[in-house]
């Protein structure tokens, strides 16, 4: 959080403006419809880079489960990058492209990417860690106050995180459980049997 | 931990003398078979009644839906599952509409069925159905007593096309299912949605009666409103001497050829419902013989029919029957393959499937180099009497027909599959009865237009 970025509220505020071409579903094998890797790509030449076809490999969905959250938390961020600051304070495409190759993938773990828009903790936290991860601070503090504010927030997600899954783990031990019981073998009365 | 066996007040939450002399009855009858297993309806009071309000629903209900204007239920469920089905929930926020979804099979409930229940299923009342099928795919389906209890508002709306109303209840036997296999879960109850009237699963396997004879005395005895079964077990119901006329019989799980279909009504004179029913989904159609297809039966299932792209199919256009919806609410399905196919046609007041058939289409090499597909092998078996069959074709292009008929009907199908096929080499074989499912049609020809 060397130098100083763009107002926190500037971007938490083009977040809730987020047109639906950036909330569509992404393209993923037969189903959705934006094509992430294209999106990105021109996002990279806005910037000066030149895309390598290896580059945008991991922009194309294969695995609903697997990546449809991530794909969906990438197009929030290029909504974020296609702000002017960015473009104006001369981002080098390589630093972009690494955002975009990591954050999504750990932001996308926890939450869904419509939160990233509707809930206003989740909005920060996407803000500061697109920033931090640019070397960048939100104007108007300092690299200390960031650091600390990131950290708070994002390791409130995280507890919550842990704890659900934690839950969902227990949860699924449970109805397994729960199935191999004699009570579930008998079943119950039907009036015909597939 | 030990994991004790149920009681009977589990099993019959709300038995009452009379119910408890119903299962006497079944049970103790002198001419009755041995019952291996114990089951019930595990209904509270409460949920009697919520079964019966569900009743009332389905059978009032319309299904007004077509492919260009879905249910109206639609978003609100798929915005439910993407919340509370930890499988969607992973996939993060829920999609504006249907088709973004992607489709999931049996192989996805095979992995992992816990997945697939939502968070606000209760698991202390949770019981299992469980299929082999023909896919490679065993499968543990989660569930409920109130579930199980809701297949019969189904029913009734099916019979209720057939002009069948129930009204079996107290002191009345009010279903028979029948079974025929070497081990079968046999069991007797009641339905207390219909005044505790008696159902009992039995099967007619010969070795689980003291005396085979036992099997028409017990059954003329009972006197069950309705009998249910599979072609394989009403095909050895032809064979014994019941005199009593049930007033419907309902066949699920298999093909029913029009054939037997026609000899068990002439028989029993009483309709027969050709059900088109799953774990996976419960009843989910009944073939109107007048209408010449099946006819959907859940106000609350939304049926689409897909390629294997995900795309859907317009009406009439064969593809694989995928459900979205249902009224298992501890298996909420979202674009879920069934397996099966066909196509859907909503000419009439209700949406149809039409050439219903289990698995993918397979096509036959005929003696000329033409290739047929295998729906028109079922239309041209629909007058022989098969309860079950398989048609395989080898590399070398020859046939290899297993069916349950009985050796009297070989001349009948080899003529049926010359006039198809031509003069192909033709092997038929017996299909030893009170065996599992089988896949009905297979082929080691490369297929050129798969």
């Amino acid at each position: 959080m060397t130098h100083e970025g763009p107002q926190l509220e500037q971007l938490t505020r083009r977040l809730t403006e987020t047109p639906v071409d950036f909330l569509a579903e992404p393209r993923i094998g037969k189903n959705g419809l934006v094509q992430v890797d294209a999106v990105v790509a021109d996002l990279l030449r806005e910037f000066g880079g030149t895309p390598q076809v290896r580059e945008l490999a991991a922009f194309a969905g294969f695995d609903a489960k697997k990546d449809r959250n991530r794909l969906a938390t990438t197009l929030l961020l290029v909504w974020l990058l296609g702000d002017d600051w960015f473009r104006s304070a001369k981002t080098a495409p390589q630093a972009v492209l690494a955002v975009l190759g990591s954050a999504p993938a750990e932001l996308a773990a926890q939450t869904a990417a419509r939160h990233f828009v509707s809930d206003p903790d989740r909005r920060e936290e996407l803000v500061r860690v697109l920033l931090a991860r640019l070397d960048l601070r939100p104007a108007g503090e300092s690299a200390a106050q960031a650091q600390d504010r990131l950290t708070s927030i994002s390791a409130t997600e995280r507890e919550r995180f842990i704890a659900a899954a934690r839950a969902a783990e227990e949860r699924a031990r449970a109805i397994r459980a729960a199935l191999a019981k004699k009570a579930a073998e008998e079943s119950a009365d039907k009036y015909t049997r597939e | 931990m030990t994991d004790p066996e149920p009681t009977d007040e589990q099993r019959y939450p709300t038995l009452s003398a009379d119910g408890r002399a119903m299962l006497t009855r079944l049970r103790e009858h002198p001419r009755a078979p041995r019952y291996h297993n114990q089951s019930g309806n595990r209904l509270t009071a409460a949920e009697v009644e919520q079964v019966r309000a569900f009743e009332n629903e389905v059978l009032t209900a319309r299904l007004d839906w077509t492919l260009d204007s879905p249910p109206t239920w639609l978003p609100d469920f798929i915005a439910q599952c993407y919340r509370e089905v930890p499988h969607y929930r992973a996939m993060g926020s829920a999609p504006r509409c249907l088709d973004e979804i992607p489709s999931v099979s049996r192989a996805d409930f095979s992995a992992d069925i816990a997945a697939f229940v939502p968070d606000t299923a209760p698991l202390d009342r949770l019981i299992n159905f469980r299929t082999s099928g023909t896919s490679g795919h065993p499968l543990l389906i989660a569930s409920h007593p109130v579930v199980a209890a809701s297949y019969l508002a189904f029913h009734k709306r099916a019979l209720r096309r057939f002009g069948v109303t129930l009204t079996a209840g107290r002191g009345d036997v009010g279903v028979v299912l029948l079974g025929l296999q070497r081990k079968c879960f046999t069991y007797v109850s009641v339905t207390p949605t219909m005044h505790e009237a008696g159902l009992a699963k039995i099967n007619l396997h010969p070795d689980d009666w003291r005396d085979p004879t036992d099997r028409a005395a017990y059954l003329d005895d009972l006197q069950p409103e309705v009998i249910a079964g599979d072609p394989i077990s009403f095909t050895e119901l032809l064979t014994l001497p019941m005199t009593w006329k049930p007033r419907a019989l309902l066949c699920t799980s298999m093909a029913l050829l029009a054939g037997l279909r026609r000899q068990l009504e002439q028989r029993f004179e009483c309709p027969v419902l050709d059900l088109y029913s799953m774990n996976e989904g419960g009843p989910i159609a009944v073939f109107d013989p007048a209408l010449n297809g099946h006819v959907l039966l859940q106000n609350r299932l939304y049926v689409e029919i897909l390629d294997e792209n995900d795309r859907r199919m317009p009406p009439g256009v064969r593809g694989e029957i995928t459900l979205t919806g249902g009224f298992n609410f501890c298996l909420p399905l979202l674009r879920y393959r069934t397996g099966d196919h066909a196509s859907l046609d909503f000419s009439g007041p209700e949406p149809v499937l039409r050439d219903l058939s289990g698995r993918p289409p397979v096509r036959y090499r005929a003696a000329d180099g033409t290739w047929l597909n295998n729906i028109e092998i079922t239309h041209a078996f629909k007058d022989l009497l098969l309860p079950q069959w398989s048609l395989h074709q080898a590399a070398d292009g020859s046939l290899t027909l297993r069916h349950a008929g009985g050796a009297h009907q070989d001349d009948a199908a080899r003529s049926v599959l010359e006039r198809l096929l031509g003069p192909l080499a033709l092997h038929i074989q017996p299909l030893p009865a009170g065996g599992d499912k089988v896949i009905q049609y297979t082929s080691d020809l490369p297929d050129p237009h798969a």
